[in-house]
């Protein structure tokens, strides 16, 4: 593996990160109106309170809001906005990550391997053993503008923002950001990810801050966006899951939330502005990273996961099923809270050839405009691209509602980009393929009439399913030729039926699809479709 | 760029409508720069015939030629990011079918785009009349930025955010006025089937509206029933004159380009059109008292829905 081109980033202390963070939030409150500032005080008690009556609170954390309930009701100015400072400083604590270079080269460097072997089959013969291919290579494969990435994380900033399948993702995104020859990136881990020590530990060092979904408020958000903004305008590059978390149902994102990646936006402007300025960078810039060597651009760079196997895949059906998506938002009791399953897991999936594919997507700037490969033309298309954010004489004009459609403009292109960049993979076809029989068979789409059907209404005839699984296969590789996805598909439909079903076999306790004498048998419908959802929102008619 | 300073606002256009334009961009205390091909606009209205010079030396542009003609007037002026180009047109590109204000888009790299729309007798404005428009935009600075630039004593203007309702009623609207002339003119139609055509015409385009993910009202204000109305229902009128036409069996120019447009819109949207479909019968040669009594022969309904 050949040396990063771009120097890993130092830690700095956690004072310094939450110093520039409070700063930020000052300003940003001693802006507000009165009515405005008690409103968002009111929003942060009510949600923090709500959140205690299920939480156990930390130690000092109900002093800060009997303090913050004290200032909003007799306090003055002053006084409210220190009690939020209060919070906002105890918050930045929680997120701020502590990335350690150390860590990150004993992580990326032996961890794959050892992780790879650890998590493997083991040969059963001596002979095996000599052959025992212990890279991550084969199995996590990273593809895309990987070159193209290569050269740009040295003149802007990179945000990379991928789609959101399971908790396997941020660790596996790691493998394969180091795999791909890039540097590391800070990236937002929930924080039930860090409840587990050692996982914690790890995360923590490994460039990862904590996102805690059960803060609903306002002021959490804020916080949370300008330690974003912060990290991006001091040259760290980003990770975030535009589409929030893990998709329930299995299919591609279409729908991102937009606040994380609004930050995008305004840490460009942000910078543009310093620069414009001559000032130094921007409290917490310098802090951070050093100086950063990189100009003010800011580069969003899609990324399409696509995994035969989905570790999550029963628990995350059953709640986009239920519908309990409201109740169930945050899900801390699924399969990745049980070690033993995760292991057990990663063993069968990781021997897996391209068992995970990670496919980086053409970068593109804040508004989703695509970047040029000529650097010539990039520094042309920087001076360009100034114009939208920037008046004739170079200085920024400031525009909330503006820079929201910007946003969403970049929401859009990110979409079209994760369906473009999707690879189907054999039980993605496979699973949609028995899926739409089932469908056939029983006279209707209905997602809730077809997991009720009973084990005697499931069977598919093999002969019909393989006729239609040739044909099915025949337009994901047309598709393919036409750039509208990517496919990692064998042989013939038997090889691919083959293929899937020994996936489907691999590790779940039921499978989506199963021999059955002759025929085959859709065992648990629930999975068939969260697998089929993977092909449902690109234009694949099978 | 402060609203409130006078500022130079380009049009790109110098026929009757970008005059028109530009007196009420004089009227609101502003420079008007006018782009034009062929015959100069009078010297009271600055002017060049290099359309490139327009969108470089202002901010805000408004387009007035028609929409066939946009995409090259937008491929000669090369907008740039910093442009603000509200469209001043009849919302679809009648032969792709594409919203005008995408046609901006897609030949140039300018995002920030509008549409005006509402009634605008060219005459009346030139000799002084007053009027009123509607700028939409999913931008507020670019609704700011086309009132402070148009609104004046002698034309009011309203801003909304529907973009995508004021382009599809700025394309509704001819249509419709046709259908008027069609019916209106058949030997024994009365003011029956012209006020059937009328609320049927209405409801259907608002149905589309509604699935294309625009504010039905948009439909029924100053854009839509107001310009209808006023402007196009009434003999005289261009398009209401092409469906007169076409009841004595004489396709002449008219907004055929369009009502296939909005078809395809409606297709897209799974939105069936019966009026619209028959206006592009007759069109196409098809008997208009056999439309009629196609469409007067259909199920009854629940008249909202």
């Amino acid at each position: 593996m050949a040396e990063l081109r771009t120097p890993l980033f130092e830690p700095q202390p956690t004072e310094r990160w939450v110093r520039d963070l409070v700063r930020r939030s000052q300003r940003r409150l001693e802006a507000l109106p009165e009515p405005a500032l008690v409103d968002l005080l009111e929003d942060a008690l009510y949600n923090e309170r709500k959140r205690l009556e299920r939480d156990e609170a930390e130690r000092g954390e109900q002093e800060a809001l009997d303090r913050l309930s004290r200032a909003v009701v007799r306090g003055g100015h002053r006084e409210r906005i220190d009690a939020g400072l209060t919070l906002v400083a105890r918050w930045g604590e929680e997120i701020h990550g502590t990335f350690n270079p150390q860590v990150y080269k004993f992580a990326t460097r032996v961890l794959p391997r050892a992780l790879t072997g650890l998590l493997s089959e083991r040969p059963r013969s001596l002979s095996g053993l000599r052959h025992w291919d212990l890279s991550i290579g084969r199995r996590l494969i990273a593809k895309g503008e990987v070159e193209f990435l290569r050269e740009l994380t040295g003149e802007a900033t990179l945000v990379l923002a991928p789609t959101h399948v399971s908790n396997m993702d941020s660790p596996l995104l790691g493998m394969a950001l180091y795999q791909a020859e890039l540097p590391p990136f800070v990236y937002g881990a929930g924080l039930n990810l860090f409840e587990n020590p050692i996982l914690g530990w790890w995360l923590r060092r490994l460039g990862a801050y904590t996102v805690d979904r059960k803060k609903k408020s306002n002021l959490y958000k804020d916080t949370l966006k300008d330690y974003s903004i912060l990290c991006i305008r001091g040259g760290l590059h980003s990770l975030f899951f535009p589409g929030g978390t893990r998709c329930r149902s299995g299919e591609l994102e279409t729908h991102l939330k937009k606040g994380l990646l609004g930050t995008a936006v305004q840490a460009w402007q942000e910078n543009l502005d310093t620069q414009r300025r001559g000032r130094k960078p921007a409290p917490g810039a310098s802090s951070m990273a050093g100086k950063s060597a990189r100009g003010p651009e800011v580069y969003v760079v899609p990324c399409t996961l696509s995994y035969q196997l989905v570790l999550e895949a029963p628990t995350l059906i059953n709640d986009h099923l239920a519908e309990a998506g409201g109740k169930r938002y945050i899900i801390d009791d699924d399969e990745f809270t049980k070690p033993r399953v995760v292991a057990n897991f990663m063993s069968r999936v990781l021997d897996l050839d391209a068992g995970i594919v990670c496919h980086f997507g053409a970068p593109m700037d804040c508004l989703g405009n695509p970047i040029s490969r000529d650097r010539a033309e990039r520094v042309e298309q920087a001076l360009r691209r100034r114009r939208y954010v920037c008046d004739a004489d170079g200085e920024v004009e400031w525009d909330e509602q503006r820079d929201h459609r910007y946003t969403d403009r970049l929401a859009g292109a990110l979409v079209e980009a994760y369906h473009r960049d999707t690879t189907v993979l054999t039980t993605h076809l496979v699973a949609r393929v028995a899926w739409r029989m089932l469908g056939e068979q029983r006279q209707t789409h209905d997602m809730f009439r077809l997991v009720r059907v009973d084990a005697a209404g499931r069977h598919l005839d093999r002969s019909a399913f393989l006729r239609r699984l040739e044909e099915a296969t025949r337009r994901v590789r047309e598709g393919a030729e036409r750039g509208l996805w990517h496919h990692d598909l064998p042989g013939n439909a038997a090889d691919i039926l083959q293929v899937a079903l020994d996936r489907f076999g691999r590790f779940h306790k039921t499978k989506a699809l199963a021999d059955h004498g002759e025929d085959l048998i859709v065992e648990d419908p629930r999975l068939c479709l969260y697998y089929q959802n993977r092909l449902s929102t690109i234009p694949l008619e099978v | 760029m402060a609203d409130s300073e006078a500022m130079r606002v380009g049009i790109l256009g110098g026929g009757r409508w970008g005059q028109a334009l530009g007196r009420l961009v004089q009227a609101a205390g502003h420079q008007p720069f006018i782009a034009y091909e062929g015959k100069a606009p009078p010297h009271v209205l600055p002017s060049t015939d290099k359309p490139a010079e327009v969108t470089a030396a202002c901010d805000l542009v408004l387009t007035a030629v028609s929409a066939a003609a946009l995409r090259e007037a937008i491929g000669k002026a090369r907008p740039h990011p910093g442009n603000r180009v509200v469209v001043a047109g009849r919302g679809i590109e009648p032969r792709t079918g594409v919203s005008l204000t995408d046609v901006v888009l897609q030949e140039s790299d300018c995002v920030r785009v509008g549409a005006l729309g509402g009634p605008a007798p060219v005459e009346e404005i030139l000799n002084g009349g007053l009027c009123a428009g509607v700028v939409a935009s999913p931008y507020d600075e670019v609704c700011r930025l086309t009132v402070s630039a148009l609104h004046s004593t002698r034309y009011r203007v309203y801003a909304s955010p529907d973009l995508v309702g004021l382009e599809l009623v700025g394309a509704a609207v001819p249509v419709l006025a046709c259908l008027l002339g069609l019916t209106r003119s058949l030997r024994g139609a009365g003011v029956g089937v012209h006020a059937v055509v009328l609320s049927r015409g209405l409801a259907e385009l608002g149905r589309l509206a509604r699935a294309a993910g625009a504010q039905e009202s948009t439909l029924f204000g100053l854009a839509g029933v107001g310009d209808l109305e006023a402007v196009h229902a009434r003999p005289g009128a261009p398009y209401f004159d092409a469906g007169r036409s076409l009841a004595d069996g004489k396709v002449v120019d008219g907004p055929w380009g369009l009502a296939e447009a909005l078809l395809a819109t409606g297709e897209a949207h799974g939105v069936e059109l019966p009026l619209v479909q028959s206006l592009v019968e007759v069109v196409g040669g098809g008997d208009p008292v056999d439309a009629i009594q196609r469409l007067m022969s259909r199920r009854s309904a629940k008249e909202h829905r």
